[in-house]
This record gives C-alpha cells, structure tokens and sequence, in this order.
C-alpha cells in the first residue's frame, strides 16, 4: 500500500472529534488564561446587591435582584464574548501555532468550527454559573420571604393567605428567568460569532474590539432609530432598503433585551421567544459562514 | 510522477503590496522534485523564498502560478497532511499546555485515540527525550526543548514525508547534533524529509540532495556529493606518515605532473571539541 493510498483511506472530510479537540482546547486556553474572574466579579456584584436589597419591599428586592443579576449576565458575556473571540485566530497567526494546525489533516472550516465552539462552551459555562448563583440567591430570598409571608398572614383566612403566597411566588422564581437566560446566551453566542468574522480580516486585537465596540452600541440604537425613520412622513423604498442593509450588518441586539419584560413582571409569550431564539441562530450561522468564507482566502 | 514525494512545477508566488502599485515575487518559476526515502536540503540566504516554497507544498497558501504535489496529489488537499509533518521555524506552541497535552491535541487532529494516542505520546516523549518535562507546561521550555516538542509533533501521525522549516535555528551544537541524527535515523526508516537550512556545514552531513534558492530561483541542483566535488583535485588523509613519506609523494606526483596544492595537519571541526569539551565527564577522584 502506498503513502497515498494510505492518505485515501485514512482521511474523513468531516471530523467532529476533530473539531472537538480544537473547541476543548480553545476552552482549556481561556480558561487557563483566567477569564473566569469576569465570574468573580458578578458573584461580589450579586452578593453586594442583595444585601443592599434588604431594605426594600419582596417585589422591589426581587424585581432589583432580577435587574441587576440579569444585566450583570447580560454584559459581562457579551464582555467575554467579544474579548475572548478577539485574539484567537490573531494570537495563532502571530504564534505561528496555526501553521502546525492546518499542516495537520484539518480543514480551514473545521479550524473556524473548533474555535467558535471552544468560545461557546466557555460561554455556556460561564452563564450557567452565573445563572445558578443568581437563580440560588432568588430562590433563597425567595423562600424567605415566603416563610416571613406565612408567619405574618398565619391568623388571616386561608384563601387570602394562599392569595398573598402566590403573589410572592410570580414576583420570584418563574420559567421567564430562564428563557431570559438562554437569550442572554444566544445574544452572547451572536456577538462571538460576529468577533471571529471581524477577526479573520482585522490585523490586530485592538481593532477587533474596537470595531465589536462600535457595533455593540449600533446594534442596541439600531432598532429605536429604525421605528423613528419608518414613521417619518418621507419614508421611502430607498430607506427601507438601507435600513434592511443595516439590520443584517448589524445585529439588532436590542430583539435580544427580555430582560426589561422580566423584571416588569410580564410574561414571555413562547412564540417571542422562539422568534428571538431563531433570530439569534440565523446571525450565528451568517456570521460564522462569513467567518469561514473569509478565512479560506487569507494568507498565512 | 506519484514515486516522487514532493513534485514542485512551474511554481511563482507573488505577494502584492498593499494599497502599492508594486508586488514580492517571493518565488519564481519553481521546478523541484523530492524522492521517496530522500532527505533533500532546500538551501538560501533569508528572504530566499526557502518558507514561501515549503508552506505553498503543504497547503498553507496558495500559489500565484504552478502546481506542487505530495505523493501524485495535489498538495492543496487537506488529505495529503494524513501523511506529512512539518515543523515550522522557531515554532510557537501554546504555552498553556505541558509537553503531553501538547503532543495529546496534535495526536488528536491526525485522529489519534484511546491506548494508541497515550502509547504514541509516550513513544515520542521518549524519542526527543522530554520524558521528565512531560508535565511541565511548554511556557517553562528553553527554545532547544520546544524544538524538540515540535519535532515530535512532527511525527505523531507516523508521517511517510517530514518538512522541517529550519530545524536547528536556535539550538545549542548538542540539541543540533541530536536533531540531525534523528533525521538520519528517520532516512533509515523509509522517511522523506525536505528540510530547509541556511546553517551548511549540517545540511551538508544529512542531506543526499540539495536546491540552492536566491531571489526565489532555483540556481543549483544536485546530489550533494556531485555538486560540492572539485573533480580534478583528490584528497589522502594519511595517519602516522613521516616526513620522508610525505616528501616521497610529492615527488612521485611531481612525476606524474600533479601538483601537492595544500599539506596541513588534520583538525577536528569546533562542533566536535564544543560537543567533547561540554560532554566530558567529571574526574571520579578529587585531584591532589
């Protein structure tokens, strides 16, 4: 059997495993490179406002809690997303790791895959951490609130005691938190896949960042500008375009903002979330396709 | 064409200037070939085109004009790499990982697994001889160490065609002397290699083959042997010859209208006294 031959039956086009020992080792990298302090931080942030908090009503604490925790979540992925995107591919090139990669049996596309999974995990963890401490910190205030509920009312009549309990539980812990945290995660997924596209034609990290900076504050004014021309009196085809043009450049990352519903209380009708969520696969998909198309032409 | 290892042909590369009129070429109309179980010097001064040459054979760019390929396929398929290593110059590998986990990932991509990736890990460790700093992480290594890290990932897929991009740049005379003749060892397992040097003297102990390049052309190729003989000049190098001997030759060569050009005393090479000189072994008795 020759080399060749060897090389023939060997070789699989598509690997998954292949593309898995890049994503762990990507996320071996930024965890060493100790990103996960950005977790240290939310925790203190969380403990912090949930002492503050005892001074308020259940609702105000919990409706507080939920803001802060929320958001906190919400930036500080999209925070980790962006910085821990930016220098993959740059810092590869410049270490010249890249060569003894792709000089290996990996194709460009899986190299771009591995990368942007290795990210998502880093993400799916992070969030899933900052998610259980902020869902154990509702869940306990939560219960005590219940307890104290309970306590005050134990002499009122049962159905206005029940009624006073249920009113604590909607306020607490619901299934919104939840879809809001998984949007939270999309959005963070989205602004990492729109890195790594910047990245494959920036020539240096500061202008990745930049450029994601840039787009970050776009893509939350985007939408309220877009509402303000289409009800302008003039609004034409010519601007309807444009703002089509906008809108797939830049992501409207204000689509992804539940976290003001939440806290207010209302409920997230599943056909919202189920449009949200899909919005935020079909950016991840452009963006990482533009990725890979961008990343077969450059030259190492 | 496919009993050839590398086969190079017709290949340019140009390289524009951005936001210029002007353009590099950095290698112009390449005619190259390698055989099967050869080790072949790709030789030149820096900016040669020695690196362009070596990254368009594996794929890592693409040519302007030309083609290459490695065992009759063309080299820009992804599945030619099932069959080749390379060691890029001054390599940078992630200095997060230690010296296992490092050659782990790379066991991985070849598509590696379970007790045949641990066995060829632990085989290769021993092989560049970084067993003991196995767990160490890669940003702890001197540079002759991380060279070592590359050459066996280099040669975790087992590769049938080795391309080292200057393999003892940086490298003390010891660790040169320990790549050099796992080169010779690989040769004599059925491995091409096609390495590139500006450091002579060793290409000249290793390579059969080697390709001068300047300003991207190939200006010399051959067999070593051939291309470096002077062939109306012949050396003896005599052992315990007295002075009466060697007046003698040089008479009989006067005879026979030769000419004695040069006589001096053999010396070893500055290699070898820096590699006896810093390998001696301490004395086992104190002196007196």
């Amino acid at each position: 059997m020759s080399a060749n031959d060897q090389t023939a039956s060997k070789y699989r086009a598509f690997s998954p495993a292949r593309i898995f020992a890049i994503a762990t080792n990507t996320l071996t990298e930024l965890t060493r490179q100790k990103v996960f302090y950005v977790l240290l931080i939310f925790a203190l942030v969380l403990i912090g406002s949930s002492v503050f908090m005892a001074r308020f009503t259940f609702q105000q604490e919990f409706q507080i809690l939920k803001d802060i925790s929320l958001g906190a979540m919400s930036i500080f992925s999209s925070l980790l997303a962006v910085v821990a995107t930016a220098r993959l591919i740059s810092q590869d090139v410049e270490d010249r790791t890249i060569y003894t990669i792709l000089a290996k049996p990996v194709p460009r596309f899986e190299y771009v895959l591995g990368k942007l999974a290795g990210v998502f995990l880093l993400l799916a963890i992070s969030i899933a951490v900052m998610a259980m401490l902020f869902v154990a910190v509702l869940y306990f205030s939560e219960q005590t609130v219940l307890s104290q509920t309970a306590h005050e009312m134990s002499r009122a009549p049962q159905e206005q005691r029940n009624d006073a309990l249920n009113s604590v539980r909607a306020a607490g812990l619901n299934v919104e938190v939840f879809a809001g945290v998984a949007v939270i995660f999309l959005k963070a997924c989205l602004l990492a896949a729109l890195t790594l596209l910047v990245s494959t034609f920036a020539t240096t990290n500061v202008f990745t960042i930049a450029v994601m900076a840039f787009v970050y504050l776009i893509g939350h004014l985007q939408a309220t500008a877009r509402e303000y021309w289409l009800q302008q009196p003039g609004a034409n085809w010519a601007a309807r375009g444009f703002l089509a043009v906008i809108a797939l450049i830049f992501p409207d990352l204000q689509a992804f903002n539940l976290v003001d519903a939440i806290v207010a209380g209302a409920v997230i009708p599943l056909a919202i979330f189920t449009e949200t969520a899909l919005l935020g696969i079909f950016y991840v998909v452009i963006y990482t396709l533009a990725a890979i198309f961008v990343f077969y032409g450059k030259e190492l | 064409m496919t009993d050839l290892a590398v086969a190079v042909e017709g290949l340019t590369k140009v390289f524009p200037i951005p936001f210029r009129k002007r353009s590099i070429v950095a290698v112009r109309d390449l005619n190259l070939q390698v055989e099967a179980g050869e080790v072949y010097g790709l030789l030149g001064p820096n900016g040669s085109g020695k690196s362009t040459t070596l990254k368009i054979i594996l794929g890592l760019i693409s040519p302007t004009r030309g083609r290459t390929q490695i065992f009759g396929r063309d080299s820009s398929e992804v599945a030619t790499r099932q069959s080749v290593g390379f060691l890029p110059e001054n390599p940078y590998f992630y200095k997060f990982l230690t010296g296992t986990e490092t050659l782990r990932f790379f066991g991985k991509l070849c598509g590696l697994r379970g007790w045949d990736l641990k066995d060829r890990v632990q085989e290769l460790l021993d092989l560049v001889s970084l067993t003991d700093a196995r767990n160490q992480r890669l940003s702890t290594y001197s540079k002759g160490m991380l060279q070592r890290i590359g050459l066996a990932q280099a040669l975790i897929n087992e590769p049938a065609l080795l391309v080292l991009d200057e393999p003892t740049a940086g490298v003390d005379p010891a660790g040169s002397r320990d790549i050099r003749n796992l080169i010779v060892d690989l040769k004599t397992r059925g491995v091409t290699v096609l390495l590139s040097s500006h450091l002579l003297e060793q290409v000249q102990e290793i390579c059969d083959r080697v390709g001068i390049l300047a300003k991207g052309e190939l200006v010399r190729e051959g067999p070593l042997d051939e291309l470096i003989a002077i062939e109306d000049r012949t050396e003896i190098v005599l052992e315990n010859a007295s002075g009466k001997l060697l007046k003698e030759i040089e008479k009989l060569a006067a005879k026979s209208k030769a000419k004695v050009i040069e006589r001096r005393t053999s010396t070893t090479t500055l290699e070898r006294l820096f590699l006896d000189a810093t390998t001696e072994k301490a004395p086992s008795e104190p002196r007196e």
